[in-house]
């Protein structure tokens, strides 16, 4: 696990993680690198893609906001000076394209049963877990009727949580300082769904 | 925060019971496509990235073009539409297109490891490019004149 340090070809974001990682892609974008600027696509694409999820978009539309996001971005890089604002520019950007009024006039799908029932299909259970996967489905279910706004704080919650997305955790703390418990309402109410449709299977 | 929840109970799951079947939903169930990262980059390898975005506008969100031999798609961004006509040819596409307003612009369609292919369109907007290969695809159109170049680039779509 010791490479041997070899700075005239190693890019100098090698080696960092986490913010100190997309720190550094952002300067070199900011310089022109191109290697940089598919870095920070490779590392942050899931962040925006789950983002378009939340808000209610197919897939296929979700796919066009992640690129649309993604240009928009080093089309305008100079504007975004402080790095530690990315994820809060992407998380922002993401939400704006997928309610953007013109060039979404079709309708987004809505997350219906038809749908988790379709994503379900497409990953078949084993019969052994028939009953954990009768479990997921409904979990699934009840929170995909959940509004986008829960949906999307739910999706990022998760993020946050995981080590490569630390940026995502301090972008959760900027809006307003009720993430805390508008976060435990969403769980509530995923929790109510749940209730409500539970038992019967 | 406070209510960690009871792990366990059947009926009333607590916070983090939930947060993690949510988490393994979005990798298990909702992943971002395999090709995503790949087609974004291919999106972002244009020359100068000084652009404009257009968004595709489909008539049926789930039913677009992909996978289907003819179709119609129309993009837009702030002052400009775009419609494009595709017709299979074989292996190939021939698209027909129509800027609104017109204008004798110049446009581009770039296709993963196939290059550029590239033409003008004529005085009353129209263009048309035959034998383009299939694959992630991305039309860039040139605006204005020298004293104000505009570039406006589409995300790539798999055609």
């Amino acid at each position: 696990m010791t490479d041997v340090q070899t700075t005239e070809v190693d890019p100098p974001w090698e080696g960092l993680t986490g913010a100190d990682l997309h720190a550094a892609c952002m300067r070199a974008a900011r310089a022109g690198d191109r290697q940089a600027m598919d870095r920070l696509v490779h590392e942050l694409t899931p962040l925006v893609w789950h983002v378009a999820r939340a808000n209610g978009l197919d897939r296929l539309t979700a796919e066009d906001v992640v690129q649309t996001v993604w240009l928009a971005l080093f089309s305008q890089l100079e504007k975004l000076r402080d790095p530690k604002a990315l994820a809060a520019w992407l998380i922002t950007t993401a939400r704006r394209e997928a309610q953007h009024p013109f060039g979404r006039r079709a309708q987004p799908v809505p997350l219906t049963d038809e749908l988790a029932e379709s994503m379900e299909s497409t990953h078949p259970a084993p019969e052994e877990e028939a009953v954990r996967a009768d479990r997921d489905r409904r979990v699934w279910r009840a929170f995909l009727r959940l509004p986008h706004r829960c949906q999307q704080l739910l999706r990022l919650t998760v993020l946050a949580g995981r080590a490569e997305y630390q940026l995502v955790a301090e972008a959760l703390r900027m809006p307003r300082g009720s993430v805390g418990p508008t976060r435990g309402r969403c769980l509530e109410s995923m929790r109510d769904l749940l209730a409500h449709e539970g038992g019967s299977r | 925060m406070n209510d960690l929840g009871t792990p366990g109970e059947m009926t009333s799951p607590g916070d983090e019971a939930l947060l993690a079947d949510i988490g393994r939903f979005m990798d298990e169930l909702d992943p971002p496509p395999g090709d995503l990262v790949q087609r974004v980059q291919f999106a972002l390898a244009l020359e100068n990235l000084d652009v404009e975005v257009a968004r595709w506008e489909r008539m049926n969100a789930t039913a677009g073009v992909r996978g289907s031999d003819t179709g119609t798609i129309t993009f837009t961004v702030s002052d400009l539409t775009v419609m494009i006509n595709l017709t299979k040819i074989g292996k190939k596409h021939r698209i027909d297109g129509w800027l609104v307003p017109a204008g004798e612009y110049g446009v581009e369609v770039r296709v993963a490891e196939h290059g550029t292919s590239s033409t003008t369109a004529d005085e009353g907007g129209r263009f048309v490019l035959d034998n383009v290969p299939q694959g992630t695809t991305q039309i860039v159109i040139h605006l204005g004149d020298v004293t104000c170049r505009r570039t406006v680039v589409t995300p790539t779509v798999v055609l």
